[in-house]
């Protein structure tokens, strides 16, 4: 029983991970690392469940809030970025880029 | 020893004038300038030369001190060591003796020829370094430090003959002489390397080198002997190197009388001179120097009855010139050589001096056949110029005769005939040439020219000149005609003397002044009154007028093959090929980093792919290999 | 037997959802499919016996974190057009789960290797422990944490302000 736990947590991560290499919407990969997030907050709040102790939802909270001070400035981010380039895609995003190279 | 560092001195001089005057020339405007200091600047080297190379000169003849001077050691190996050196014995001191003073008088000459010239400043740049080059090579203690001097004077005379650089074919003219030069270089060069490669190790001194001839085996001396020679041609213009001549007419006229006319077209014959032990010690490339130089004072002599150009005319007729001198030398007689050097020296700078005020008087008209009647409007020049022709034509007392009569008397003493008959020849035309320019000029059909005043400046360097033409050839006067001939014995250098009756000698002389008075005789029947022109009809004239077509074959055999090898070596070798190589190389490079700036495109997913490429690599090296 | 079929159907419920999140063309389209799949997370705590967890997941993700996604997708009033170009996007998920695929593999082989015989049972974990815990042994980095959120407040304001024109 508690391995299915851990696998569906890992599956979940592997779907966040793939959402967020593949796609070029910034909002889809700021989503897919929410994602990643919750499938390590299963795996902890499961470790807690299983092994009888409090540590694993501590932690677990503690990524919550990280998540949640992530999303403030994620937020931030979007509506400048939109402002500055109209569009969501990454691949607008490089004004680091070295110009001399080609596509 | 003080006397020693004046050879430093005459070499100084016109250096430093070289230097200031170039500095001046740089950071003062034309408009500025004063006058007076840039003439002086201009002639002060020179002149301070001249007066030291006499007062040596006259030490010399008196006490026969040699001098010499070392500067620094130039190169030191472990078997050849050549000094920054010079020396002055007699046989240099005897060049320096006219080349400085002639010099000062062209230079004082050239002061009024340029006067108006935009760019008289840098003129009297390059004639003060050829004169510093001039005495470099006259003073070299060794081949090397000659050597210098030789492609010293070789460059002034290029960019001299290039002075008017806007014109196309003057800057041709200066390839052609630089170019054919070259060749020549190519001998001497060759030859004093090989001088360098046999007896190197004995010193590489003049001195040293003649005590060690007999150390090289006889075929290389004869090699060594030629290519020498090979230089010498080039310098001096001699067969087949000679066409170069007749086109350096096109710089000013100053640097035709000086560079030209009277010294460094010599010094072919003074290296010769230089290398009398040498050369006396190889008959057969004496008597091979002897027939080129006949056949070039044979040749420059026909060419010169048919042009029309005064300053071509005057060029040929230095050429034949040189011709005799080479006559002289290949047979044995150096002295005699150097004499008519030194006398011709004179009387053709006053020729062409005479020529270049006839130029200027007629703004710049260069034709002969547009000349005539000048004779009463400018009276003291035709006399100066009367009296150089004759010199050259030589006619007793003038100085050509003493020398010009040396020469034949030699060439018919000595047993070979045929170059005799050739030299009589040549004397017999080149009295004609001389005259029907004279005639041409001075005389011939009465139009009214107009005629610009000649300055004073100019026509005193040519009275000195033309007054030092008479009297100069009673430096060597013969035996016959009471003398000693001390010329010749202060040079004392390797010279092979003929002793023949005074009957022979009193008759050789009636037959050659016989000869000449003929040619002046026929030349003024033909020019002095001249109606009409020359017809170019027969098939002589037209080959003499186009003298020989020389240039054409030059042109044909060498100039058209190798334009057209570097022409393939060019579009096919260079930009077919080399280029090819390399842009692709420079091009496939850049291919290839462009296909690798791809990794470099700024995506961010392809950056988060790969970075994930990875720890997907060690999780399959996990599974694969661990597990 | 029960748990296990809620579990099995939580899960399927899960991944589905989290497939058409990360799959989907649109932006409301992912955010309210991620709904589904935070309310299914919701869910598979509340099977773990963890009630804090139920709860804080459905206050914090689904109330307060993705109605703000929400609000800034409204607020942005993204158009199609505007959306980001995405001709290979078939190409690039397939190719990206490949990659993907070893590091999935070897986890789940290690968790299939695993012994987890010693353990117990599920047991409830309740509010009043939850809180002992945080503030007997973890009172610093929870403190910290309050700093991280105001330096988040003032770093989100400073980005989202319009910028002067110069």
């Amino acid at each position: 029983m508690f391995k299915n736990y851990l696998i569906l947590s890992i599956l979940l991560f592997s779907l966040g991970l793939i959402g967020a290499v593949s796609r070029r919407n910034i909002i889809i990969i700021y989503m897919s690392i929410e994602l990643m997030l919750n499938a390590v907050s299963i795996m902890l709040v499961s470790y807690s469940s299983f092994y009888n102790t409090n540590t694993g939802v501590v932690l677990s909270i503690m990524v919550t809030a990280i998540a949640a001070a992530e999303a403030a400035l994620f937020m931030a981010l979007f509506v400048t970025l939109y402002r500055k380039k109209k569009s969501l895609d990454t691949s607008l995003f490089n004004s680091l880029k070295d110009t001399n190279a080609t596509k | 020893m003080l006397q020693s560092n004046l050879l430093f001195y005459i070499l100084f001089w016109p250096l430093l004038s070289a230097i200031i005057l170039s500095v001046l020339n740089l950071f003062i405007k034309k408009e500025l300038r004063s006058q007076i200091l840039f003439d002086f600047l201009s002639v002060a080297g020179v002149s301070f030369s001249a007066v030291i190379s006499l007062y040596l000169a006259y030490q010399n003849y008196v006490f026969s001190f040699d001098f010499g001077y070392n500067i620094y050691t130039f190169l030191d190996l472990e078997s050849l060591k050549i000094d920054f050196a010079l020396k002055a014995d007699a046989l240099s001191l005897m060049m320096l003796s006219f080349v400085n003073p002639v010099g000062t008088a062209i230079f004082f000459y050239a002061l009024a020829y340029m006067r108006d010239d935009r760019s008289s400043a840098r003129f009297f740049i390059y004639f003060n370094l050829f004169i510093f080059f001039m005495n470099l090579l006259v003073l070299g203690a060794n081949p090397f430090i000659m050597f210098l001097g030789w492609e010293g004077v070789g460059i002034m005379s290029y960019l001299l003959i290039g002075f008017y650089y806007d014109d196309f074919s003057n800057i041709k003219a200066a390839n052609k002489a630089f170019i054919l030069n070259r060749i020549g270089d190519f001998g001497f060069l060759s030859g004093i390397f090989l001088l360098a490669v046999f007896i190197g190790v004995d010193g590489y001194s003049f001195e040293a080198l003649s005590e060690s001839y007999y150390k090289i085996e006889p075929f290389y001396l004869n090699l060594i002997a030629i290519l020498l020679f090979v230089g010498a041609m080039g310098k001096s213009a001699q067969i087949p190197l000679y066409v170069w001549l007749p086109d350096a007419m096109a710089g000013p006229t100053p640097v035709s009388a000086l560079i030209h006319a009277a010294t460094m077209v010599t010094a072919g014959v003074y290296m010769v001179a230089r290398f009398s032990d040498l050369f006396s010690m190889v008959e057969e490339v004496g008597v091979f120097i002897a027939y080129i130089g006949a056949f070039s004072a044979l040749l420059a002599a026909l060419i010169a009855t048919k042009t029309y150009d005064i300053k071509k005319i005057l060029a040929y007729s230095t050429m034949s010139q040189l011709g005799y001198m080479f006559m002289a030398e290949g047979l044995g007689n150096y002295s005699y050589a150097l004499f008519h050097v030194f006398t011709h020296s004179f009387f053709k700078a006053t020729l062409f001096m005479g020529a270049g005020a006839i130029i200027l008087a007629l703004h710049h008209e260069q034709d002969i056949r547009k000349m005539g009647n000048l004779k009463d409007k400018m009276p003291a020049l035709f006399y100066m110029m009367l009296v150089a022709a004759l010199s050259i034509s030589a006619i007793f007392p003038f100085s050509g005769f003493f020398s010009k009569d040396a020469i034949m008397l030699h060439l018919f003493s000595s047993g070979h005939y045929l170059i005799y008959f050739i030299a009589l020849f040549t004397s017999f035309l080149t009295a004609f040439y001389m005259f029907r320019f004279i005639f041409y000029i001075f005389f011939s059909h009465k139009r009214d020219i107009e005629v610009k005043a000649t300055s004073k400046l100019m026509l005193i360097p040519i009275g000195v000149l033309s007054f030092f033409t008479i009297i100069v050839g009673f430096l060597n006067t013969p035996e016959l005609l009471g003398g000693d001939e001390r010329f010749s014995l202060w040079l004392s250098l390797f010279d092979q003397r003929y002793f023949v009756s005074h009957l022979v000698e009193i008759s050789l002389i009636v037959i050659n002044t016989v000869f000449i008075l003929l040619a002046i005789f026929l030349a003024y029947l033909r020019f002095y009154k001249l109606i009409r022109l020359e017809d170019e009809a027969s098939t002589l004239s037209k080959l003499l007028s186009n003298a020989f077509y020389v240039d054409k074959i030059y042109n044909n055999l060498f100039t058209k093959p190798l334009h057209k090898l570097s022409c393939f070596a060019d579009e096919k070798c260079d930009i077919g090929f080399i280029d090819k190589l390399i842009n692709s190389l420079a091009f496939g490079y850049i291919k290839i980093s462009k296909k690798f700036s791809v990794t470099q495109n700024g995506s961010l997913n392809l950056y988060m792919l790969v970075s994930l490429g990875g720890v997907s690599l060690m999780m399959i090296y996990i599974l694969v290999v661990l597990l | 037997m029960l748990s296990n079929m809620i579990f099995i159907i939580l899960a399927t419920n899960l991944l589905i959802s989290s497939f058409v999140m990360i799959s989907t063309k649109r932006v409301i389209d992912s955010a309210l499919s991620m709904l589904i799949a935070l309310l299914s997370i919701a869910g598979i705590y509340a099977t773990l016996q963890s009630s804090f967890m139920f709860i804080t997941q459905i206050i914090i993700y689904a109330g307060a974190i993705l109605s703000l996604v929400i609000f800034i997708i409204m607020f942005l009033n993204i158009k199609d057009k505007n959306l980001p170009h995405e001709p290979h996007k078939t190409r690039d998920m397939i190719l990206t789960s490949l990659v993907v695929f070893p590091i999935t593999a070897v986890l789940i082989y290690f968790i299939k290797l695993s012994d987890f015989s010693n353990l117990n049972e599920k047991t409830t974990s309740s509010i009043g422990k939850v809180g002992l815990e945080l503030y007997q042994n973890y009172v610093l980095p929870f403190e910290l944490i309050s700093i991280l959120l105001l330096i988040s407040l003032v770093g989100s304001i400073t980005l989202a302000r319009k910028e002067k024109d110069v």
